[in-house]
């Protein structure tokens, strides 16, 4: 399947990456400008707003301390959670098994501004609205799909023949997943935790209505100076975002078969 | 809440069993938390929907079906109606229709050009479609909004290099202008429907890439290699072989992007004019913005909740009768 692209196959290719950039190249841009306008193209180029973001501005350093540690904390709350659905459904799993797969699917597949408001009541009930616990736990349940999606796939490409073969020679179950199970599946369960990560990092309506603006995080800090008109800080902000996601992915790239992940065939040579 | 008398998960699996209790007790555990994290926070937007609001923002538990009421009807309903929330319901479905089938028509060559490439290719463009699917809605929207505004985007460029005066000298900026896309002097695409769609398109876009991704890849060689060998032109082989065989993955795609477009918030509020914005602007005014009326933003959740539910389980049929 190694054929070269037809050219103009190639330049559609091209023109749809030139489309997908553009917006983001032109606010990564704007992040130069010298006044507290956002031209493009800017004026006065300077690199004073990086400073600005990351030193000068206590809004800006809370929001962004606030926006890592939701990423984070979620991340790994939801990976941890997703590991044993994912394995009780692969082991065959009981009704209640895949109930709980579904369940835990469902925040994702809906509209996420109605999981926003029902998250909003639910902690407005348990003390928890405006808490950054709550807005963890919230991410957590959102993007609990995306873990339980790439560990479902990370155990089914084990090769039940080793499984077989250690059962035979009296492997308990817990070390068959300690020694089989777990170590096949680690790319996998980190590709879950750094797809949770990032679009926690970016995620805003969820964390409007959770937040209630008893704290910011970045992408909230952003939507509230929206109306007001964009600053240059901001748009250092979307260059950090953008290369957060990019170094992510290409973490899962590099350990791990992305397209394969995505749900290419396994490659066979 | 849960069942106890299910059997242990064993059934696939191999090795001695006797750890029934243990298994048994945390997917009880599970079951509980996932129940209050991602099922209770559904039930309770359609508990308040019932709810009655009281003087200054706050609301009582009821059992009043006003509030839907006032989505279908008005609220002055029977003497007078009204249709505002039927509009925004209406405005709602038509952007994510057509954002979601836009995305995936154009996603499709794509995504077929894509999986022609070689592996490596294939892992940088999906390192790039996965970042770029993952940038913020409100730094999509800030790019766009640059790109748009009158002063410093589109508008100015097409002024600085003739095409407006173009435009105008061929008679079609007038036609421009009756689809609200330029103001009496220059192009203008803040606001408008054209500017909506094409954002909610280009934040789905590669999500569309994502979804259609495997089964192009999967697609059986053989299908493709039969019919070139019979002499079809490669437009051909797309129109009567892979289209027909990708049917159901892309309605799929395109009712998961409908779903999701449903619930944008920040490019509707941004793009559309006042009197074409969505369900989900009216929420959010209800539920945390202008209006604060909790139990109406619940009904009105609801009703959204219901649009895609629907859309979901008509894909899950459709689904399943072509497996």
């Amino acid at each position: 399947m190694r054929r070269r692209l037809h050219p103009a196959a190639a330049l559609f290719m091209g023109l749809c990456a030139l489309v997908l950039a553009l917006p983001i190249l032109v606010v990564m841009a704007a992040a130069l400008n010298g006044g507290r306008t956002m031209l493009f193209p800017p004026e006065d180029p300077t690199l004073a707003r990086f400073a600005e973001f990351f030193a000068g501005d206590p809004v800006w350093r809370d929001a962004l301390w606030n926006s890592g540690l939701i990423a984070v904390s979620s991340a790994v709350l939801a990976t941890a959670l997703a590991w044993p659905i994912a394995y009780l459904v692969w082991q065959g799993g009981s009704g209640l098994s895949k109930a709980l797969a579904a369940a835990g699917a469902m925040p994702f597949a809906l509209p996420p501004i109605v999981f926003g408001v029902g998250l909003g009541f639910l902690w407005a009930f348990t003390a928890g609205l405006g808490t950054l616990w709550a807005g963890i736990l919230s991410h957590a349940a959102l993007f609990l799909a995306l873990p339980l999606v790439t560990i479902s796939v990370g155990l089914q490409s084990i090769d039940r023949a080793h499984l077989d073969a250690a059962a035979t020679m009296g492997a308990t179950e817990s070390v068959m997943l300690r020694t089989i199970v777990w170590p096949q599946t680690i790319p996998y369960t980190v590709s879950g935790l750094f797809f949770v990560m990032v679009l926690s990092f970016n995620e805003f309506i969820v964390m409007f209505f959770v937040s209630a603006s008893a704290f910011t995080t970045v992408t909230l800090q952003i939507f509230n100076s929206l109306r007001n008109g964009f600053t240059p800080t901001m748009a250092v902000a979307a260059i950090l975002f953008v290369s957060v996601s990019i170094t992510a992915f290409a973490l899962v790239a590099r350990w791990g078969d992305l397209p394969r992940l995505m749900g290419a065939e396994p490659e066979h040579d | 809440m849960s069942d106890e008398s299910l059997p242990a998960p064993r059934a696939g699996a191999p090795g001695p069993g006797a750890r029934i209790g243990g298994g048994t007790l945390l997917q009880v555990g599970l079951a509980v938390l996932l129940a209050f994290l991602c099922l209770a926070p559904f039930a309770l937007i359609v508990a308040i929907s019932f709810g009655e609001k009281v003087q200054g923002a706050a609301w009582i538990w009821s059992v009043d079906p006003g509030n839907y009421a006032r989505v279908f009807v008005g609220a002055l309903w029977p003497e007078e109606f009204s249709g505002l929330y039927l509009q925004r319901l209406w405005y709602s479905v038509l952007y994510a229709t057509l954002g979601a089938v836009l995305a995936v028509a154009t996603a499709f060559p794509f995504t077929w050009f894509l999986t022609r490439t070689g592996r490596r290719a294939q892992t940088i463009w999906l390192v790039f479609l996965l970042s770029s699917v993952s940038v913020s809605e409100v730094f999509v929207v800030m790019g766009w909004d640059i790109l748009l505004s009158n002063r410093s985007g589109l508008p100015m460029v097409a002024r600085e290099t003739g095409l407006t005066d173009w435009l105008k000298a061929v008679g079609w900026f007038d036609t421009l202008r009756g689809w609200g896309l330029a103001n009496p002097r220059d192009l203008k695409f803040k606001t408008s429907a054209t500017a909506t769609v094409l954002t909610m398109t280009y934040l789905v876009w590669p999500y569309a890439v994502i979804l259609l991704y495997p089964p192009l890849s999967r697609l059986d060689p053989a299908l493709t290699e039969a019919a070139r060998t019979m002499g079809a032109r490669p437009a051909t082989v797309i129109r009567t072989v892979v289209l027909p065989v990708l049917r159901l993955p892309l309605l799929g795609a395109v009712m998961f992007l409908f779903v999701y477009l449903l619930g944008v918030y920040v490019t509707v509020s941004v793009f559309a004019a006042p009197s074409q914005q969505t369900l989900a602007v009216s929420i959010y005014d209800a539920v945390r913005g202008a209006t604060l009326d909790a139990p109406f933003g619940a009904a009105q959740s609801v009703v959204l909740l219901a649009v895609a539910a629907l859309c979901l389980w008509f894909g899950q049929r459709l689904g399943g009768r072509g497996a």
